[in-house]
């Protein structure tokens, strides 16, 4: 038994760690570690992961909220979209093959994988658009010197939408969809890039945590794997967090998206000879 | 134009004293119920653990079990009760952080956002109910 929870917790533990490294969570790499190395059914590993999730966005934004960096109007207003999504998601995830499942995962690696590699979005604007402006979006981000900048906020029919797809990215695959997310708020509505991925992280707890309910009503979350994975994933991306700012990203981005191309064409086979 | 704007700070101030408390709490007792359970399992079942493993490795789950059924496990000590009541806690993190908002701006009677958080809210609960039937 020791020697089954000793791999589980070192798996989670690693895909926490390169997951808060990479900025795409635990999610993207304890699905497919669960699944190719432990040898856990898809449907089971996207329930454990979502769990996953769930403790590790609590865990990562309480600094971003308490620090003024989450933007907490965006992420509730967001979070209508996100939440239909996954709710959406998670059912289906009842209805899909494994194997199609899968691709999907592979798929999805892929776009994580470009992700990373793209430019980040343009310059944040200064005042928002008239229906931003009416929801009060628009927020403050505090500056090393002390002091506070303001920005506004566009295009929120756009970002929605986006959103919408990732919250069914999320309940499907058992994954945060935090590039999706991030992309939705940096490229759509022009957000702040820390503002965004700090608001990402916030939400992604309510929209893994949708998809999690879905399926820990339907009776699909395997305690014995969900809870050392949860506890594992949520350590790993703590000790992430920790070893980040001293470590040069950029350097390792390669790494990151290599690593990520690998895991898709391993998922993406073993879907094609499993169809 | 002042004194909604004095509002929205009143609220965002609120938010960010309040929010990171509950996710933290709620964080650290689902957290000593997991570590509790999987402490239970390796003491007095861990042949029980090895078979679950086993069988989640071929797709058979235990199926849904009753809050009911959990709760008197865990009275029992089964650790398969106590993780899964570690789970639903852990669950109670999403569900927490929105009805504490939604009762914030009820009180604040900012309607607008009464209606995205109880949206957000009644999409939760939904999906419990979506999962029952599904």
């Amino acid at each position: 038994m020791l020697r089954i929870l000793a791999g589980l917790f070192a798996l989670s533990l690693g895909a926490g760690f390169v997951g808060a490294l990479s900025g795409l969570g635990g999610g993207v790499f304890i699905v497919p570690g669960l699944v190719l190395l432990a040898h856990v059914p898809m449907h089971i590993a996207v329930g454990a992961s979502l769990i996953a999730v769930v403790a590790t966005s609590a865990g990562a934004s309480v600094a971003f909220v308490r620090d003024g960096w989450t933007n907490l109007r965006v992420a509730i207003i967001l979070e209508c979209a996100t939440v239909t999504g996954a709710v959406t998601g998670a059912y289906m995830a009842g209805l899909i093959s494994p194997p199609v499942l899968e691709m999907l995962f592979a798929v999805m690696m892929l776009q994580s994988a470009w992700f990373s590699l793209r430019a980040q979005g343009e310059e944040s604007v200064e005042h928002s658009d008239p229906l931003c402006a009416r929801l009060r979006l628009g927020g403050k981000m505090p500056e090393a010197d002390g002091t506070a900048t303001s920005y506004g906020v566009v295009n929120l029919p756009g970002g929605a939408a986006l959103m919408v797809v990732a919250g069914v990215l999320s309940g499907l695959l058992g994954i945060g969809a935090g590039a999706v997310k991030v992309t939705a708020m940096d490229y759509l509505m022009k957000l702040p890039l820390k503002v965004s991925s700090a608001t990402s992280n916030f939400m992604i707890g309510v929209t893994a945590g949708a998809g999690a309910l879905v399926f820990l009503s339907r009776g699909d979350i395997a305690a014995s794997i969900a809870a050392p994975v949860a506890l594992g994933v949520t350590a790993g991306a703590l000790w992430g967090g920790r070893v980040l700012p001293r470590l040069n990203v950029g350097a390792l981005r390669i790494l990151f998206v290599i690593i990520l191309v690998l895991i898709a064409i391993e998922m993406g086979w073993r879907a094609l000879a499993n169809l | 134009m002042a004194t909604q704007a004095t509002a929205t700070a009143d609220e965002d101030r609120i938010l960010r004293r309040w929010t990171p408390l509950i996710l933290r709490a709620i964080l650290i007792v689902s957290t000593v119920i997991m570590v509790a359970g999987i402490a239970l399992s390796i003491t007095f079942a861990p042949d029980y653990y090895v078979g679950r493993f086993d069988a989640i490795q071929r797709g058979r789950l235990l199926g849904h079990e009753s809050v009911w059924q959990l709760v008197q496990g865990m009275r029992q000590g089964q650790p398969h009760a106590v993780m899964i009541i570690g789970l639903y806690v852990l669950t109670l993190v999403p569900l927490a952080r929105v009805a504490f908002t939604l009762v914030l701006f009820l009180k604040e009677r900012d309607f607008i956002y009464v209606a995205a958080t109880a949206y957000v809210l009644a999409a939760l609960i939904m999906g419990v109910m979506l999962g029952r039937v599904g």
